[in-house]
């Protein structure tokens, strides 16, 4: 299998990239980074062009994993949700899949072929493992203030 | 007869076929005799309303009927052929979807492996692990899995899925949801369709023992199956895959004996509509 890493960065891997750093500066920014602020967090990194920062966020805002705010002139991104509630929405998606025939044949699970019951322990065991754990969310405040028109 | 054939093939020959637990011992051969029957099903489905124009071309009777008789003939055997063609397609499509969707969705929030390039790691405590067929093909395992695993039985986790995406096992069981789908809801057979999952993953399940040994395996198998809840329902679960799964890798290799019977069968399984095919027509 060829190596991922490669000179020319894929999309792929810089959406991962811009996921990462728009993660990081959720804590401290919970309004959202534009696409200026984001580009310079690749400085030092990356030689990234302006433009290819604002495809890759408006293929992520595509995708649902980050949603934009007018700021002025600008537009600020921020996560949809934190790296771990999507985890956890993504591993409770597959074993609901594993319910529906066709559905559970795109993904093959090791224990495909498991029962009613098995799916049901599973599911309980994730739930169990969420209420123990409370969830890291942003509560997203739709940064709705007022004084700025949103245009959107 | 073929009609006759099509209908023996589809409803009492998967049903016995799936409760002689025999064939899981020679999976490959198995899932060799489940594609003969359905495909032979097919063959004879589709085959038997031209069949039926021997019968009535060369009796001597008007143009025209001969045109009416053909045209209902070649009628039912497209509407058959587009049906499969049509479930193909829409079934197929949505994998597809599916699949890109989960895997860019994959590619951005789990961790990524520095020797394994399509190894992703969700970080969660759940145990799960599940491949990604396709173009680009992933392999996900979930934190949970390389937390209650040691090294020998992740090596068999991760070989069995590398044995699911190499051998294209996707493909197969994308086969055979069409066909159940296809098929008259009347003359399916769920059980076929389980015991067809069934021996694919004992498929993988040989490739992994031949990798990391047939205790990790069935171990691996073990811990993910009933060590998620160790005082509940051990029981009910018994009834799952799982634990017929260990038991086939306990029972060992395939007797070469027992896959050479299997094989002709299937081979037979395959001739029988061709042959009566030609019997209609010569």
């Amino acid at each position: 299998m060829a190596p991922i890493a490669s000179s020319a960065p894929r999309l792929g891997d810089l959406e991962r990239a811009v996921m990462e750093h728009l993660w990081e500066a959720a804590l401290e920014r919970p309004e959202g980074l534009t696409v200026r602020e984001v580009l310079d967090c690749f400085s030092g990194q990356r030689e990234i062009a302006y433009t290819t920062v604002m495809t890759v966020l408006d293929r992520l805002a595509k995708k649902a994993l980050v949603s934009r705010v007018r700021d002025g002139r600008a537009w600020r991104y921020q996560p949809c949700d934190t790296r771990e509630a999507l985890t956890a929405q993504t591993m409770r998606r597959t074993l609901d899949d594993m319910d529906v025939t066709d559905r559970r044949a795109a993904l093959m699970h090791f224990l495909d072929g498991a029962s009613e019951d098995e799916i049901e322990d599973f599911k309980a065991a994730l739930a169990e493992i969420e209420t123990r754990r409370p969830r890291l969310g942003l509560r997203r405040p739709r940064l709705r203030r007022p004084g700025k028109k949103d245009t959107a | 007869m073929l009609v006759a054939l099509a209908i023996v093939l589809a409803c009492p020959v998967p049903r016995v076929m799936a409760r002689l637990s025999v064939l899981r011992s020679a999976p490959r051969a198995a899932l060799f005799a489940w594609q003969a029957v359905t495909l032979s099903a097919i063959v004879a489905a589709v085959a038997a309303a031209p069949a039926i124009l021997p019968l009535v071309l060369f009796d001597g009777q008007a143009v025209w009927q001969h045109f009416v008789v053909m045209c209902v003939a070649g009628g039912v055997s497209l509407v058959m052929i587009g049906r499969l063609l049509l479930a193909g397609h829409r079934i197929g499509h949505r994998m597809r979807v599916m699949r890109t969707r989960h895997r860019e969705l994959v590619d951005i929030i789990a961790r990524h492996d520095s020797r394994d390039a399509a190894l992703r790691i969700l970080a969660h405590p759940t145990p799960t692990a599940y491949c990604l067929p396709g173009r680009h093909r992933r392999v996900v395992v979930s934190q949970g899995v390389i937390e209650a695993l040691n090294e020998r039985e992740l090596v068999a986790v991760l070989s069995h899925e590398q044995a699911h995406l190499r051998a294209r096992h996707d493909l197969l069981i994308e086969f055979f949801s069409v066909i159940h789908e296809t098929v008259p809801a009347l003359v399916r057979s769920p059980a076929a369709m389980s015991e067809v999952r069934l021996l694919v993953e004992a498929l993988a399940d040989r490739a992994a023992a031949r990798r990391a040994g047939v205790p990790a395996t069935t171990r691996a198998l073990d811990v993910l199956a009933g060590g998620r809840a160790p005082e509940a329902s051990m029981a009910v679960s018994a009834a799952g895959m799982a634990p017929v799964r260990i038991a086939l890798l306990r029972r060992g290799w395939p007797n070469p004996l027992l896959s050479t019977v299997v094989y002709t069968y299937a081979a037979a399984l395959l001739a029988l509509p061709c042959g009566l095919v030609a019997l209609a027509w010569g």
